[in-house]
């Protein structure tokens, strides 16, 4: 008898002769999930399969972060011939449980002397004997009672959900701008969820920002990384940029003016990595430079596509998955970020964009872009 | 080059201390409560350090309680003498305390007695007069700071005491004397005061080690219940090496240290003045008040922004005070003393030590007054 963690993927499902490939990319995943705790991960009848692992627990909070997993079964695999001990089992993996239950077999083992509403019958009325708590509903029953009889028997009971998706790496890349606020790692996390492999960019304005503003973002993309299967921060210094505007341009227009900075600069980084799209955690109409105005010109400056996942996201929607995702907590830390260092008392919420064109046209765009990407720092992690 | 101006936060433990503390964890780890020769020598020479700290503080003939540090000692000084007045009484705490006190505040109403904040001067030490109106015959206990950690301010316990005498000869004063043991004199018998707290890594000791001074007669009851240590009115095995290291650090406190911190301290003041004209400072002049705390307010330069461009240059000073600086608010002590939040928003609080050079102070008054020249250009409009 083994433990072992039954995976389910989800939207694979909906791939046609490409199948293959998609669950060659997430049994990959789930390796790099689970490495360092002895763990085997193997494909079987169209499954897949982890065992060997020390602890039951740490494997199912590693494997359901996965994207591309739908759920996981923690189950049992034994010898199909005693039947008894069959029985046994199943009434062990019951034994806590109150409510209404179903045995589901299968039987793909044709020559096996039971067939599956046999096995149904014999197994539910032990455990119905075993367990006074349970009663039998075969409609809607509140669980379900999984027995498998292949080349061995499976047993399973509880189904644990996970984040769903696809496996990261296998719908390109994407460039992050992730500042340290609860919008944009949420935003990360939906895209790379979607298997995409994410990049993050982050502009820091030392001394305006801390070295603790910098941590903060790192441990926002730790946070980020394992799901991610890893994220390249590019840490852009922003003062100078920052001053020049706040210097040279109209004061209601700074925050745009530096928000196409921004873009500018992420979309370079974005196209040495190889990016095909930019994302930002920007949801219509929640501060200034959100309008969808304000939005407007800050594409224009940038010919990828900007992929903005919380664009109809309320802020309590937003709240609600950081925590899920345990990103809410580090975003909370009280530490400032480069973008209200200068925000102004009136920022412009309908701009017009001959007046930010005027603006731009005091700075040297060029070789404030060039000196910026030259002192950028790439930390993995 | 590095300055550390951050000593009211803590202190770097003194090259005798350091020897010191190597000497006991290679031969003097013993617990002093045993009953065997060497366990006998290290409580003979904890009984010295209590007599040292006790003859520092003009209060030979008083108790000594070894704590965990500062906090404690206040924290056994408050609830621990309210814990033995069977009828609810009034305690008057001063609006500029630590939150060691102030946050006691709770605790004493849950324990059903009143509590009232004495309201403060402008150059931060309480308002005697209306301190005046407010005890009487109901009152309990009053709770002052020696020295704000803050702004330095010398509180007039001279003037306190008399006050007790006259109007309140029943109530207690605690006096939290964290920044001011030794950098000080004070003289708690010919003061009149019933209780005395201070830490040990404010004077170069060691971090985890305070003690709470009390007046032969004053009744306390324990917080922390065990073996019976400290006169049963601290459980748990003393912190050896931290009690004999406080021992040490005291011993090491020479006459005239404090005069020659104040010309440092007073030669920073002077050289930032000159430099940044509209530099002011934030409670009593520098000539006055504790010796070792200059707290300094360079608008419009946020303190956080001129801390993090100091931080570049290895200079380490702090915004407010270390304990509240992560809770990124406007210090209540610069409140309660009516600087307007602007101002607050700008101050920085540089605290020396014996350990500061001349050097220190010029680097430090030299590159402050740079960034300030940059700063003060970039800030939000």
């Amino acid at each position: 008898m083994q433990d072992l963690l039954l995976v389910r993927y989800g939207e694979i499902f909906l791939k046609g002769l490409n199948r293959p490939y998609f669950i060659r990319a997430l049994v990959r995943k789930i390796r790099y999930a689970v490495r360092g705790m002895g763990a085997e991960v193997w494909v079987h009848d169209g499954r897949i399969f982890v065992r060997g692992f020390s602890d039951l627990d740490e494997c199912i909070s590693r494997v359901t972060k996965v994207f591309g997993v739908h759920s996981v079964s923690p189950a049992v695999e034994m010898p199909k011939e005693d039947f008894d001990e069959i029985c046994n089992q199943a009434i062990e993996m019951v034994k806590d449980l109150k409510g209404t239950f179903k045995v589901n077999a299968r039987r793909s083992d044709k020559r096996y002397p039971l067939n599956s509403p046999a096995i149904n019958e014999e197994a539910g009325y032990r455990i119905l004997n075993a367990n006074p708590d349970l009663k039998v509903d075969v409609h809607n029953p509140d669980y379900l009672v999984n027995i498998e009889i292949r080349d061995m028997a499976y047993l399973y009971v509880k189904e644990i959900p996970a984040f769903g998706g696809m496996p990261v790496g296998t719908n390109g890349n994407a460039t992050l701008l992730l500042s340290g606020g609860i919008d944009s790692p949420v935003a990360g996390w939906m895209i790379a969820k979607r298997g995409v492999q994410i990049n993050a960019v982050h502009f820091h304005s030392y001394p305006y920002t801390s070295d603790r503003a910098k941590e903060k973002v790192l441990d926002l993309a730790r946070k980020l990384s394992f799901s991610c299967c890893g994220i390249k921060v590019h840490v852009v210094p922003f003062t100078e940029i920052q001053m020049q505007i706040h210097e040279k341009c109209p004061d209601e227009y700074t925050t745009l003016i530096m928000r196409r900075y921004m873009m500018r600069i992420a979309e370079r980084i974005a196209r040495e990595t190889e990016s095909e799209a930019l994302v930002t955690g920007e949801s219509i109409g929640q501060v200034a430079s959100q309008t969808m105005t304000a939005l407007g010109t800050t594409d224009a400056v940038v010919q990828m596509p900007v992929f903005r996942p919380l664009i109809g996201f309320d802020k309590s929607e937003i709240i609600a998955i950081a925590r899920k995702i345990g990103t809410l907590e580090i975003s909370e830390q009280p530490f400032e970020d480069c973008c209200t260092v200068f925000t102004p008392r009136h920022p412009a919420t309908h701009p017009k964009m001959d007046k930010i064109l005027e603006g731009e046209s005091h700075l040297d765009e060029e070789a404030l872009i060039q000196r910026a990407l030259e002192g950028t720092e790439v930390i993995r992690v | 080059m590095t300055a550390y101006l951050d000593n009211s936060a803590t202190t770097r433990p003194s090259t005798a201390v350091r020897e010191l503390i190597r000497e006991l964890s290679e031969s003097g780890w013993y617990n002093p409560s045993a009953l065997y020769k060497p366990s006998m020598e290290i409580q003979k020479r904890m009984e010295g350090v209590r007599k040292t700290c006790l003859k520092a503080a003009g209060a030979e003939e008083y108790r000594l309680i070894f704590t965990s540090g500062g906090t404690e000692s206040d924290n056994l000084a408050l609830l621990g003498h309210m814990k033995t007045r069977r009828t609810p009484g009034e305690v008057l705490i001063s609006s500029v305390e630590h939150p060691a006190v102030s946050a006691c505040a709770e605790e004493l109403r849950r324990m059903g007695h009143r509590v009232t904040e004495i309201p403060a001067c402008p150059d931060g030490t309480v308002d005697l007069e209306r301190l005046e109106k407010m005890m009487g015959k109901e009152t309990a206990m009053i709770s002052l700071m020696q020295v704000n950690n803050e702004t330095g301010a010398v509180e007039p316990l001279e003037a306190v005491s008399e006050l007790r005498r006259r109007l309140c000869p029943e109530a207690a004063i605690h006096v939290d004397g964290v920044q001011g043991f030794l950098r000080v004199p004070i003289r708690l018998k010919k003061l009149g005061i019933q209780s005395y707290a201070f830490s040990a890594h404010k004077i170069h000791g060691m971090k985890g080690t305070g003690a709470l001074m009390l007046a032969q007669r004053h009744p306390v009851k324990p917080l922390i219940f065990g073996g019976g240590q400290e006169g049963n009115l601290r459980s748990g095995t003393e912190n050896t090496f931290g009690i004999l290291a406080l021992g040490k650090a005291v011993e090491d406190w020479r006459e005239g240290d404090s005069e020659r911190i104040r010309e440092l301290k007073i030669r920073l003041w002077e050289k930032l003045k000159k430099q940044i004209p509209d530099a002011q400072v934030n409670g009593p002049a520098p000539a006055e008040g504790a010796p070792h705390i200059l707290n300094v307010a360079l608008e419009p330069v946020r303190s956080q922004t001129m801390l993090f461009a100091l931080e570049g240059d290895g200079i380490y000073v702090s915004a407010g005070s270390a304990c509240a600086s992560r809770k990124q608010k406007i210090s209540p002590v610069l409140k309660a003393m009516g600087v307007s939040p602007a101002r607050a928003d700008c101050s920085l609080r540089f605290s020396l030590s014996r350990e500061t050079t001349e050097e220190e102070i010029d680097y430090t008054a030299e590159r402050a007054a740079f960034h300030y020249g940059m700063l003060k250009k970039y800030v939000r409009r």
